[in-house]
């Protein structure tokens, strides 16, 4: 069968985007899992330490800082905010630095994209992400005897000294495309192409979809008047969006002011 | 001499420029640095996969299959993506009754502990000291025979009654295969582990007459009050509960319905419940007759439900004149929100206005049942919540709380007994349950030193372990390990070589759940049937045998009435023969669901003496259990206190509970492990929570070793300090501290269980423990 | 001169010149060698073992390696700096010293290759940042220009070699290192063009990372104000390196080897420059506190958390930044030799600070509200591996000291 490329002959171009429901959110992991299962993502005997182990989706636990009984938390999962930029100035942050062309923004798509045998690991898109999204392989991954069975053939399973993201499981975009390709349609619908986590996600928080279709869920969440993105004032133009009823944690969304504000880590 | 030299320099210079311009020229280091790179990008990574022949992973022919998780009793409907023979994804299963698309953590990472090292990799013989984890391979033949043997022994030297089998349930085909060879064999002594259902099951039976455990319409609830259940920790069946509250949090803005979360702990629940009132662990019953006194006292309570349905309300007076308090006065006489307000904490008027608030509600439901659920909890604090849902009105309600339906089945042929079984099972259970002590508990599974000693009918010369991890998941487990040792032939039938493996003296592995068949009963907490399937999606990855087939062939090699229990050939014909015709739903759909069930009315749901809802429970003198004064019969506060010395020990240790973290009897696998917070754990140590407050008094800070030791035990630990936490109360995450399994797990952290004691109620004779005396000191 | 005591290979040295017996030189190379071992294993581990043996992690993906090729490179601007006074500005008495300024120029630039060459987690891939080059990428820019940069170094430094007491014998090489004197001017301004497009480039990397605040400045067209500054401070501190490096060569060698006169060139140019520098550094750190501020990051939180206190500005621009512009303005100050190397030592020192502060503190620096402010120290990986080229660079230096025609001026200050 002849697969349809990335979107050339498409007439029509998305914008994924998701949407995430921090009401909603319990903090169970599940999408983080998920993620792992999906893109073959390694794990060590030693995982503990967050700043050298890899998480695509990293599901943040942030406090709002009152003493006890006041204290609060909240839970912020954080795939990549696949930047679109502000405009030539100000393209995708981590695109936009990559020497080797390692890491493109898709208009077709929206979704930013990583070639693992390319990158040679300058690191110098992690030095652009404000959002931590970007981890290196600091060890060549390795399985446990036996564990390879379960890796998923879609996804390439990375080397050390490169660096990887989240994709917005864009494998799952090439099959959903490869399905429409072979039924002769030009459009997805919204349900065939739908990344892991969001699949995963017991408490349906999370929603994913083309946020300039207007029957796309996201569509209209992401106009929430409660909704609101991750450091919106630096002009990265993210398309996730977080919506939640509590004030303090929209206000988690600013840039980091100095140890005299409420939010901080969980 | 002058010339030689010049020569000999000029020459050597001449060389090495000649040399090193030529290589430059030279094609091959820039064809040797092209290869280089593809090497870095294709062989090496192949290599590092283990293969260097074919692309890695295989690609290949992809489908999905069908099954239901088996990891947790939450009976999740998942899809197994596989491509040819691997499975590659464990996804939610998109319709499934119960979880509907959603899966947790735990269930996602299914298929690492498919493929793990932490497998039991066949029939294995204990070669070192028992918990050495040392054993030897030995074929299927050995393995049935040594059992057969033993058991044969211990039946003719009339010690039948001195075998016991322990599982992690009672329901479906599996734990009755098991309950029914005890039976045939001559043993009373079928175990359950733990968990809050035992002492719900027990409320049922006394306030209801139901043999059953409970059901709740979380979905149809409009105020959810919740005594320190962990509802997004994992509580009841983990993904139908963390969907709930979805519902419950949907409604832009507004949400569709109120949270109240009682626990002395900011938990996940607690910081997503619109309230949250922390109290001092263990008065949770003093707070719900509280509640029940000012419901009471407003008259908020449901007339025609309280008048019409139920016994012991009002005060009453029998045949011989003799008059008894009832549940009105007693709540009105002891439980004002002041007195209330002392024991608790809680300010009179958050109690006053709770109560209202719950009272007023459309469709109010209080759901019992401390954290995940994984302790059985004190019987009159769950009587005393079970009372507000009555008081309410909202038993066998729409949005309330009802009994457990399961999907009905055929019943299998009675089994003929012969003298020995006779006389085996009539011998009093060495736990004790069923006994004048314990008449109406059916199961006391954390007694060891009891099931083991001798003492009331116990001695227990042989223990089958199935589906359960006694030694892990057990409270005060050095009691437990000593417990073991004095148990002389342990069989574990463990998919995975867990902690009780460790000390048993065989391990006849069963299947691991993607590779077998077996039928999940309605999920702990449904108030809808549910009947789900597990199917294998692939082959036997090690040499396993189903425990159904191997119990079967145990019970024929035993031979006479034993064999004669188990008139199938194997255990996929008992599991057709008991789901009669609905099997051919079953199997095409993977599950069957009654769309059109009914709660049954008030009239026909109290199989009660009175007939009626007991606030008075008449059924303890019918069994003849030991009342010792009036209260006894009433649901009211009864305090269960914390072991150890409030000097040597002045602060007070609570297991806390994280979805990210198992704590049950399957251990937590990698990818689960790796999702765990920096403060929760951190190279092989744990973080206990402790609030900055208390932290000050005692000289501790953030990160900071400490050590924790209570009357059970002692082990070094990380301090996190959280103002989420009541001050005077350590909170220690449940599941970490394994010693079993491999160093993906094992030596993480320690077992909360190890430093916590069994406090048992007095009534039901189940671990109400909810906390220890503890002391925590810069280690 | 009597054989006996006359060097085995005295045939190589410069004309007229004396240096140490033989043996002392391989003795002298031979301690070099130690701890370039060291270096050279820390090398081996990163590659081999990959990058989990240094302190690097996700939050500082640059660490010292990068800080340091930044402040090498700034420190190698004497090379074409000098050589822009010497061939463009004409300035003859430079003559005298812009030898020596190519050589610790080469010395710089192969530093920073080489450092980069075990910065980078797959560097057998190093070619792609040519070979699928992102115009829009700072750091492409930056290589494209320091490969050429460094190529216009060794053909500046080829005529040396070929000036060597016998090479220079061989009739072509003669005729080739005089044509190469006689292109010297044309190659020196296409290096000059290079050295100010990458210096820019270097300061462009930090300066367009708009996801951080702490380190984003608007600019001019495509070049964020820190391209510039970059610049300015390089040339402003690269003569100031020059003389140090010549001042601690005249310890070893024992003797002097320029005139003062030609220090005093330098040092007043170099001081004229910090000051410009200073002026428009200030200038941008006001107008960077106003578009951070824009961007929601205030002014405070980029010095709350130590060890980066407010201390860093007062060090950077004041302490390692006004003094020594003080001392190399003042005629007296900078004549006086020991405090002209104070300066000098305080304006490398300073460079080398800023290139630290806008790589490593940038990613210090938390953005996002929540994040958790961690710190970072290199390990004695990250050292030896950097340090390697250190001693890499005093080895090229003393083998080009003994045997290359490199001070003019050397004969005439030392006669034999
Ligand atoms: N699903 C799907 N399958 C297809 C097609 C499709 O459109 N969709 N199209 C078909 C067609 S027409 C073609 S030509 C083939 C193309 O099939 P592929 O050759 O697989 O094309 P890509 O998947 O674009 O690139 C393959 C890999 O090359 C890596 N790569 C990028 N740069 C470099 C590099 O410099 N060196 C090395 N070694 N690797 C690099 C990328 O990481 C990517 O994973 O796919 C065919 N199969
Ligand atoms: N971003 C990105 N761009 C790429 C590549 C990449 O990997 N990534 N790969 C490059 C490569 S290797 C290739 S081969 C090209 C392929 O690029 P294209 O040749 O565009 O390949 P497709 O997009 O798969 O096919 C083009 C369109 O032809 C239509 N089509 C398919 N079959 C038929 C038919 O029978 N009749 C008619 N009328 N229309 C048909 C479909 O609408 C399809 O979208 O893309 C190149 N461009
Ligand atoms: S799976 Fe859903 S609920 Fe769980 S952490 Fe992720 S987003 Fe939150
Ligand atoms: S979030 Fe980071 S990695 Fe993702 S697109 Fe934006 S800058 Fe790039
Ligand atoms: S690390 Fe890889 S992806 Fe990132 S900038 Fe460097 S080459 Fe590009
Ligand atoms: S979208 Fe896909 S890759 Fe990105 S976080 Fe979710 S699961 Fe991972
Ligand atoms: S909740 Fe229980 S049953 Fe459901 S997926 Fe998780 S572990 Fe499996
Ligand atoms: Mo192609």
């Amino acid at each position: 069968m002849k697969e349809a490329h990335h979107g050339e002959g498409d007439t029509k171009t998305y914008r994924y985007g998701m949407v995430v429901n921090l009401d909603k959110c319990t903090g169970c992991g599940a999408c983080m899992v998920a993620c792992m299962a999906e893109n073959n993502l390694p794990f060590r005997k030693d995982n503990s330490d967050r700043l050298r182990s890899q998480l695509w989706m990293r599901v943040y636990k942030i406090s709002n800082g009152q003493p006890f009984p006041d204290a609060d938390i909240s839970y912020i999962p954080r795939p990549c905010q696949h930047c679109e930029g502000k405009d030539h100035h100000h393209a995708t942050p981590c695109v936009s630095v990559c020497p080797a062309t390692a890491t493109d923004y898709s208009h077709e798509t929206g979704i930013v994209s990583q070639i693992y045998t390319r990158c040679f690991g300058c690191r110098y898109c992690m030095a652009a992400c404000p959002y931590h999204v970007r981890v290196f392989n600091w060890w060549d991954p390795v399985w446990p005897k036996g564990m390879k069975n379960y890796l998923n053939p879609d996804v390439s399973v990375r080397m050390r000294g490169v660096v990887e993201k989240c994709s917005f499981c864009y494998h799952r975009l090439q099959r959903a495309r490869n399905k429409a390709y072979a039924e002769e349609r030009r459009e997805l619908h919204e349900d065939e192409y739908q990344t892991a986590c969001t699949q995963a996600c017991p408490a349906g928080a999370i929603t994913f979809g083309d946020l300039d279709d207007p029957h796309h869920k996201v569509y209209k969440l992401k106009k929430d008047p409660n909704a609101f993105r991750l450091l919106e004032k630096l002009g990265t133009n993210t398309k996730v969006y977080y919506v939640s009823t509590r004030d303090w944690v929209r206000k988690a969304a600013h840039a980091y002011t100095g140890k005299n504000q409420g939010i901080m880590p969980g | 001499m002058k010339l030689d030299r010049r020569t000999f320099i000029e020459v050597a210079l001449g060389f090495s420029i000649g040399a090193g311009t030529g290589f430059m020229l030279t094609p091959v280091n820039w064809k040797l640095m092209d290869d280089m790179t593809i090497w870095s990008q294709e062989l090496w990574p192949r290599y590092q996969l283990g293969g260097l022949k074919g692309k890695l992973p295989q690609r290949g022919e992809v489908s999905n299959a069908d099954t239901v998780c088996k990891l947790c009793p939450g009976g999740c409907g998942i899809t197994v993506r596989k491509v040819e023979k691997r499975a590659t994804k464990i996804e939610g299963r998109d319709g499934y009754p119960v979880n509907d698309g959603g899966i947790c953590p735990l269930g996602a990472s299914g298929l690492q502990l498919l493929y793990g090292p932490w497998r039991t990799p066949g029939p294995l013989k204990r070669s070192g000291k028992r918990g050495s984890g040392h054993f030897s391979r030995i074929s299927w033949e050995e393995a049935i025979h040594e059992v057969v043997e033993k058991l044969s022994a211990l039946r003719h030297h009339g010690e039948a009654h001195k075998v016991a089998a322990i599982l992690d349930s009672d329901r479906g085909t599996v734990p009755q295969l098991f309950s029914r060879f005890l039976q045939a064999y001559g043993s009373p002594n079928f175990i359950r582990t733990a968990s809050d259902q035992d002492t719900y099951e027990l409320t049922l039976k006394l306030m209801q007459g139901a043999d059953s455990s409970v059901g709740y319409d979380l979905e149809g609830a409009n105020f959810i009050l919740s005594f320190g259940s962990g509802l997004i920790e994992g509580w009841g069946a983990p993904v139908r509960v963390i969907q709930a509250h979805s519902i419950w949090r949907s409604g832009n803005g507004t949400k569709r319905a109120k949270v109240v979360q009682i626990e002395p702990r900011l938990s996940n629940t607690a910081a997503k419940a619109d309230d949250w009132y922390p109290i001092k662990p263990g008065t949770e019953g003093a707070l719900a007759m509280g509640l029940a006194h000012v419901i009471v006292k407003e008259s908020l309570y449901d007339f025609s439900f309280i008048g019409s349905q139920t016994f012991g309300f009002e005060d009453w007076s029998d045949v011989t004149g003799k008059t008894y308090t009832g549940f009105k006065r007693l709540v009105m006489d002891e439980y004002g929100p002041a007195n209330v307000s002392k024991i608790t904490g809680l300010s009179a008027k958050k109690i006053v206005d709770l109560a209202r608030a719950f009272a007023k509600a459309e469709r109010p439901l209080a759901v019992w049942g401390r954290g995940k659920g994984t302790t059985s909890g004190s019987l009159y604090e769950c009587m005393a919540v079970h009372a507000l849902n009555a008081l309410v009105g909202n038993i066998n309600k729409p949005g309330g709380v009802s009994t457990r339906p399961e999907v009905a089945m055929q019943p299998w042929p009675e089994v003929v007994v012969d003298n020995i079984a006779w006389a085996g099972s009539s011998m009093p259970r060495a736990d004790g349950a069923g006994t004048s002590r314990y008449p109406l508990t059916k199961y006391l599974p954390d007694r060891w030193p009891q099931i083991v000693s001798g003492s009331d009918g116990g001695g227990i010369k042989a223990l089958l372990v199935q589906g359960a991890d006694p030694c892990f998941t057990t409270m005060d487990s050095a009691a437990v390990a000593k417990a073991f040792e004095q148990i002389p032939f342990v069989v574990s039938f463990s998919t995975f070589l867990d902690e009780t493996a460790f000390n048993a003296d065989l391990v006849l592995p069963n299947h691991h759940y993607l590779e077998r068949w077996e039928d999940v009963p309605t999920p702990i907490g449904l108030h809808k049937p549910v009947l789900g399937l597990c199917k294998p999606v692939v082959s036997p990855q090690f040499d396993t045998k189903h425990v159904g087939d191997v119990l079967m062939t145990i019970a024929k090699s035993l031979g006479g009435t034993v064999a004669e229990a188990f008139p199938w050939g194997d255990y996929e014909s008992v599991l057709k023969d008991t789901m009669g015709e609905k099997w051919d739903t079953l199997e095409e759909m993977g599950y069957v669901a009654e769309a059109d069930y009914r709660l049954s009315t008030w009239g026909s749901t109290f199989g009660t003496p009175s007939g009626k809802f007991e606030f008075y429970v008449s059924t303890f003198d019918q069994a003849g259990k030991e009342i010792s004064e009036d209260v006894g019969y009433l649901p009211h506060y009864q305090p269960i206190k914390p072991e150890g010395n409030a000097v040597r020990y002045p602060l007070i240790l609570i297991p806390t509970e994280l979805m990210r973290l198992a704590d049950g009897a399957v251990g937590n696998p990698p990818f689960c492990t790796k999702t765990m917070e920096e403060n929760e754990l951190k190279g092989n140590d744990l973080f206990v929570e402790v609030n900055p407050k208390t932290a000050a008094e005692y000289g501790l800070s953030e990160g900071l070793h400490a050590t924790l030791t209570t009357p059970k035990g002692k082990g070094t630990v990380l301090v996190h300090l959280s103002e989420g936490i009541m001050p005077g109360l350590i909170g220690i995450p449940k599941g970490l501290g394994h010693t079993a399994y491999d160093d993906y797990l094992a030596g993480k952290g320690i077992s909360a269980n190890s430093l916590m004691g069994v406090v048992e109620d007095p009534v039901s004779g189940l671990c109400a423990t909810w906390g220890i005396r503890a002391k925590l000191t810069r280690a | 001169m009597d054989s006996a005591s006359a060097p085995f290979d005295s045939a190589l040295f410069p004309e007229g010149t004396k240096r140490c017996q033989l043996r002392w030189f391989i003795v002298w190379l031979g301690i070099l060698h130690g701890p370039l071992m060291v270096g050279v294993l820390a090398a081996v581990m990163c590659w081999g073992l990959a990058l989990n043996v240094t302190y690097l992690n996700n939050n500082f993906p640059f660490g010292l390696w990068i800080a340091a090729d930044l402040g090498v490179i700034a420190l190698g601007a004497g090379a074409f700096f000098t050589g822009f006074l010497r061939y463009v500005v004409k300035i003859d008495e430079l003559k005298n010293i812009v030898n020596y300024a190519v050589v610790i120029g080469v010395v710089c630039y192969a530093a920073a290759q080489g450092i980069l060459g075990v910065d980078i987690g797959q560097p057998l891939r190093g070619w792609f940042i040519f070979w699928h080059a992102n115009v829009h990428s700072m750091l492409t820019e930056v290589a494209f220009c320091i490969t050429c940069y460094f190529m216009v170094l060794c053909i500046e430094y080829l005529p040396l070699i070929l000036e060597n007491r016998q090479i220079n014998k061989l009739g072509f090489f003669h005729g080739m290192a005089h044509h190469l004197h006689e292109a010297m001017p044309t190659i020196a301004a296409i290096g000059v063009f290079l050295s100010f497009f990458h210096q820019g480039s270097l300061g462009g990397v930090p300066g367009v990372l708009y996801g951080r605040p702490f380190a984003f400045r608007e600019g001019f067209l495509v070049w964020p104000w820190t391209f510039f500054l970059f610049i300015l401070s390089a040339i402003a501190c690269g003569p100031c390196f020059t003389i140090l490096i010549t001042w601690i060569t005249e310890r070893f060698a024992r003797k002097q080897l320029v005139k003062r006169n030609v220090f005093d060139i330098l040092a007043k140019i170099s001081g004229r420059l910090l000051a410009l520098y200073l002026v428009l550094k200030t200038m941008d750190t006001i107008y960077w506190i106003a578009v951070a501020g824009k961007a929601g990051a205030p002014f405070r939180s980029f010095y709350t958390n130590q060890p980066y206190g407010y201390w860093v500005l007062v060090m950077e621009l004041g302490i390692l930044g006004v003094i020594p512009m003080i001392i190399l303005l003042n005629k007296r100050a900078r004549q006086n030799e020991n405090l002209l190397i104070l300066a000098c030592i305080l304006n490398c020192s300073g460079i080398f600070m800023n290139r630290w502060i806008m790589t490593v503190q940038s990613l210090a620096v938390p953005v996002m509200s929540f994040d958790k402010f961690v710190s970072y120290h290199p390990n004695w990986v990250e050292y030896a591996s950097t340090l390697m080229f250190v001693w890499v660079g005093v080895i090229v230096i003393s083998i080009s000291y003994r045997y290359l025609p490199i001070f003019p001026q050397e004969k005439e200050l030392n006669p034999l």
